[in-house]
């Protein structure tokens, strides 16, 4: 397996992707075949290469002398580029019955198809400038996306989302720099970069840019005060924000902030530190703060990304702790909360699809009629919420073990808005499911006739979600054990 | 793999599942409206109670042949799904099947009235499986789980008529419990930490040498776990579920609410203090004068509001936050003597309660008759039925040679004994007042019942006594109820064997 095909994972869906428009496609069942073929055979030489982990580096070029788009596979980026290649086929098949009845197919899959070729980049980049470009292009191949229905308020959340990103990353690019200046080298080393030498007595200086830093890639994963823009994201159509408001780009909001804070920054210089109480805050805050807003929410895909604002902190929390421990929790967070919240977005998405209900207090009786749907919808609850059994119990129990072994003050408090989260989350899932299941007396049932379950595209991933879910759930030691290996070696 | 122990668990479970499940095949041949024939009501009369029955069987049969222990899988490295079978376990477990069977046979009766029977049987099934697997867990990450799953799949019962307000009944007490929950596993996960193991151990697992220095967190960790599991057991401040769940619910739903879902919540409780922390961790500290002083405030405000109250079965309702207060009371102490009250009164309750509840029930099955000013001449009506409505208050107010008796002797005598200082005296004072509220909130309901005065016309009073498929089991309860005071001794060595392994 040579390093060159980690080039290839990340250009082929990009040219595929940009060729979709111009391609002369006979039908749309063509077109279909053409990119679900991509997609697959992309993640298919994916897989294989994570699991083939070719050691070497690969320069795609140089600008200057430590300047470089560079790719490597490490244990960071296997964990991401798995969660994306698994993904995205399952999310396109449920996107081509999605995007029937959206219009303007071609733009958007080509958009689609080349986001995720810009998301793997950001697994598999070597330094922080390939990282910090391959970031840059995601808000910009995503942002027509959000555009895609071109009413007035697409056009404005697509603009907030714009403003928040760029200045997100503006922050970002500052502390790239400094890590170019004061680090041994450009690239992702377990541990961190930061020469003590050259640093001196400039120590606050630093962890002023690392807040900084961690604060702008936080952004895309919406941790307050940066959450305004993902709610609102939420008039994308439903694969969008399914996959990318639920996985690929906040989650790669989520992976760039452990590279900085583990790969170039390190751990060991920030824990303890004013930084880490500076970060911690606004982490723990969002973790209550997206919950309750959650709970606020009557709009159906606004509060599953409302709850997504939330459980990302999950993820940073556990970045934030700064310990090998934490990272580990973050990492399993990162990949359950994948498949549970993808989950929950494809049955509401079901629901808008085949309905156009979009408001929670429509959906009275639905889950007689779409019994597949909101039993899915159920179980993705359930392990949100970290019933034992189902797998959002495991990633909560290794932030928290995470927490309780930190031993401070400030983590203690995470726990307990961990609890009062999970509380919250109870609230705002199961109201859901109870008022599907269980509607009130005197219901009338004709008034939901033309409801039904959506065809096996859609409720084909669903069922390998839910499945996941249980697996994950009930046997995570392997996935645990290869988290614990990538993690050990950043303490 | 003890194949008794898992057909115990998923014997109920899988039976229950089956019930739902045939309902959704029934809806989608669009037979989901048609109420169901004699015939078809029989069947499921007929399944129910073979499945209630041989699962009883199997769990009975499961506890008092001999240790066994299952470890099902390993859910993480180290925590294992684990099930063993020890004293306490036994003696949860027979309360619990006994009781599950006699509402069982009520229910059958009684459901006719609300409807919808295949889908509260297989939830009623269901539960019970999850109580007999809460009672065999081995450690404190299997009895949250079980605890989780037991509120997820009793809160439908309560839910059951579908108005709103039993949704929002259902809802709140659905929430209260995994708020409780929740308090608990933040309680699980520092005990993990600073326990040797979270397998329960008599006398518990705390390492000490670890936990120095930490002393302080884990005190909140604990108090926060007494408090969280005590929402289900009714315990201010998580109280406030229970008065809104009964009413609402169906009467056999409400009676094994009571009588048996409150007390999971004291054998989690049992489970953390006694099995896992280790008394003497608490003993003298600060958590354990708030645990005394909340369970008294409990028993007290519990039995005033009852006194208060005029909807029936909300009154009963509070009489269960004072009562399994009483129970909590007697644990905090920390005293072989109330420890052996505790449990005795858990049994005892639990026959009681669901005694009360059932009468409860033939009022609303028969009249409609939910408030308490509704009642004046029922005695007329259904002589027998109010007779065991009678002796169980007498039972639940404590008047020898019944049982409540037998176990408030206990936790006073265990309050006495133990060096707890103001409480000591305090303690059975307060348990005195409450039995005169008791007193005071149930027995009116008899004399008005055989007294009306002229409150009605005596003589336009028909006898319509209970059918008897409700009366036998509510006899059957009101017996026990009695017959546990005439004969305590087992019950009482039994109960005592289990507080001195642990004290």
């Amino acid at each position: 397996m040579n390093a060159a095909m980690l080039v290839l994972v990340v250009l082929l869906p990009i040219l595929a992707g940009v060729l979709i428009p111009v391609l002369p496609f006979g039908s749309r069942r063509q077109m279909m075949v053409y990119i679900e073929g991509v997609v697959l055979l992309d993640s298919a030489l994916t897989i294989s290469l994570l699991i083939a982990q070719p050691q070497d580096a690969f320069e795609l070029f140089r600008f200057a002398s430590n300047l470089s788009i560079s790719f490597r596979l490490d244990g960071l980026g296997t964990v991401f580029a798995g969660i994306v290649s698994v993904l995205w086929p399952l999310a396109t098949l449920y996107a081509f019955e999605y995007m029937e009845h959206e219009g303007h197919e071609k733009i958007f899959f080509a958009f689609y198809t080349v986001t995720y070729g810009v998301t793997l980049g950001i697994a598999l980049a070597e330094d922080v400038v390939t990282m910090y470009c391959f970031y840059e292009l995601l808000t910009l191949v995503t942002l027509p996306l959000i555009l895609h229905t071109l009413t007035r308020e697409a056009v404005l959340a697509s603009r907030t989302y714009l403003y928040y990103s760029l200045g997100g990353a503006a922050f970002a690019f500052v502390g790239m720099i400094f890590i170019l200046s004061y680090g041994t080298t450009s690239n992702f080393v377990p541990g961190g970069v930061l020469d003590l030498a050259k640093i001196g007595d400039r120590t606050n200086l630093l962890l002023l840019i690392y807040v900084l830093c961690f604060m702008g890639f936080s952004v895309k994963a919406a941790m307050w005060p940066f959450s305004g823009w993902l709610p609102k994201a939420g008039v994308a159509p439903t694969p969008v924000t399914a996959l990318l408001h639920a996985v690929a780009v906040v989650k790669a909001g989520a992976f760039t902030t452990m590279r900085i804070t583990y790969y170039s920054f390190g751990a060991e210089f920030l824990r303890g530190t004013w930084a880490q109480a500076v970060v911690m805050i606004p982490v723990i805050f969002t973790i209550v703060y997206g919950c309750s807003r959650a709970l606020k929410e009557t709009h159906l895909k606004r509060r599953l990304a409302w709850s997504t604002v939330s459980n990302l902190s999950y993820i940073l929390f556990g970045v934030v702790l700064m310990s090998p421990l934490g990272l580990v929790g973050a990492l399993c967070h990162m990949i359950f909360h994948a498949t549970m919240k993808i989950c929950s977005f494809f049955c509401a998405g079901a629901v808008i699809c085949k309905t156009g209900r979009e408001y929670i207090h429509q959906l009275d009786g639905f889950g007689r009629r779409m019994p597949k749907v909101f039993a899915a919808f159920t179980v993705s609850g359930l392990a949100l919420m970290g019933v034992p059994g189902l797998c959002g119990f495991v990633s909560k129990w290794n932030l928290v073990k995470a927490a309780v072994a930190d031993g401070s003050t400030l983590a203690y408090l995470g726990i307990a808005s961990l609890m009062i989260s999970a509380l919250l989350t109870a609230i705002y899932m199961l109201t859901i499911s109870v008022r599907a299941f269980f509607p009130a007396k005197g219901f009338d049932d004709a008034s939901i006739a033309d409801v039904r379950d959506p065809g096996w595209k859609m409720l084909l991933p669903l069922a390998v979600f839910v499945a996941a879910m249980f697996l994950f759930g009930l046997h995570p030691e392997p996935i645990l054990v290869r988290l614990q290996a990538v993690a050990a070696l950043v303490g | 793999m003890d194949a008794i122990m898992i057909l115990a668990v998923f014997l109920p479970v899988l039976s229950g599942t089956l019930l739902l499940l045939s309902l959704t095949a029934k809806k989608r041949s669009g037979r989901a409206c048609e109420k169901p024939g004699r015939e078809e009501l029989r069947s499921l009369h007929l399944a129910v109670a073979a499945a209630l029955v041989l699962s009883a069987a199997a769990a009975l049969l499961a506890a008092w042949s001999g240790e066994r222990s299952l470890t099902l899988f390993e859910l993480m490295k180290g925590i294992p799904v684990f099930f063993r079978i020890d004293d306490v376990s036994r003696l949860f477990v027979t309360l619990i099947s006994v009781v599950w069977v006699v509402i069982g046979f009520y229910s059958f009766v009684y459901m006719e009235h609300e409807g919808k029977e295949t889908r509260f049987f297989g939830f009623y099934l269901i539960v019970y499986g999850v109580l007999v697997a809460l009672c065999f867990s081995g450690n404190l990450v299997t009895l949250y789980m079980c605890y989780e799953i037991m509120t997820l799949t009793s809160m439908p019962m309560v839910l059951h008529n579908g108005s709103r307000e039993a949704i929002m009944a259902a809802l709140k007490y659905l929430f209260y419990s995994m708020c409780g929950a929740y308090l608990g596993l933040f309680g699980i996960f520092f005990l993990y930490q600073y326990c040797d193991t979270l397998t329960f151990t008599p006398g518990g697992s705390l390492n000490l040498a670890l936990a120095s220095g930490h002393t302080g967190i884990l005190y909140v960790a604990i108090f926060g776990m007494l408090i969280g599991f005590g929402a289900k057991a009714g315990m201010f401040p998580l109280h406030a579920w229970l008065p809104a769940a009964h009413p609402v619910a169906p009467s056999p739903a409400s009676a094994v609410l009571s009588g048996i879902i409150a007390k999971a919540g004291v054998l989690a409780i049992i489970r953390v203090v006694f099995f896992v922390v280790g008394p003497d961790f608490i003993r003298g500290t600060w958590v354990q004068t708030a645990w005394m002083s909340l369970a008294l405030l409990t028993v007290f405000m519990g039995s005033m509001m009852a006194f208060r109250e005029k909807v029936f079965k909300k009154r009963l309702a509070y009489s269960t936050v004072s009562q399994v207060s009483y129970v909590l009371f007697g644990l905090s102490v920390l005293s072989q003597t109330g420890m052996t009250g505790a449990l005795l009164h858990v049994v005892f309750h639990a026959v009681i309660k669901c005694a009360l509840f059932s009468t409860a029930g033939i009022f609303i099955y028969r009249f409609g008759k939910t408030r308490v000013e509704e009642l004046y001449g029922i005695g007329k009506q259904m002589p027998k039925t109010l007779w065991c409505y009678t002796f169980a208050a007498l039972a639940l107010i404590g008047i020898p040679p019944t049982s409540g008796f037998v176990s408030k002797w206990y936790l006073a005598q265990g309050a006495l004994e133990a060096k707890v200082g103001v409480f000591g005296w305090l303690g059975p004072a307060v348990l005195l007042i409450s039995a005169l509220l008791t007193a005071g909130y149930l027995l009116p309901v008899t004399t008005n019942g055989f007294f009306p005065g002229n409150k009605v016309d005596a003589a336009s009073l028909k006898k319509q006594e209970a059918p008897g498929g409700m009366l036998i089991p509510l006899a059957i309860l009101a017996g026990l109820a009695v017959l546990f005071g005439l004969f305590p001794n087992p019950l009482i060595q039994f109960a005592g064997k289990i507080a001195s392994a642990v004290l």
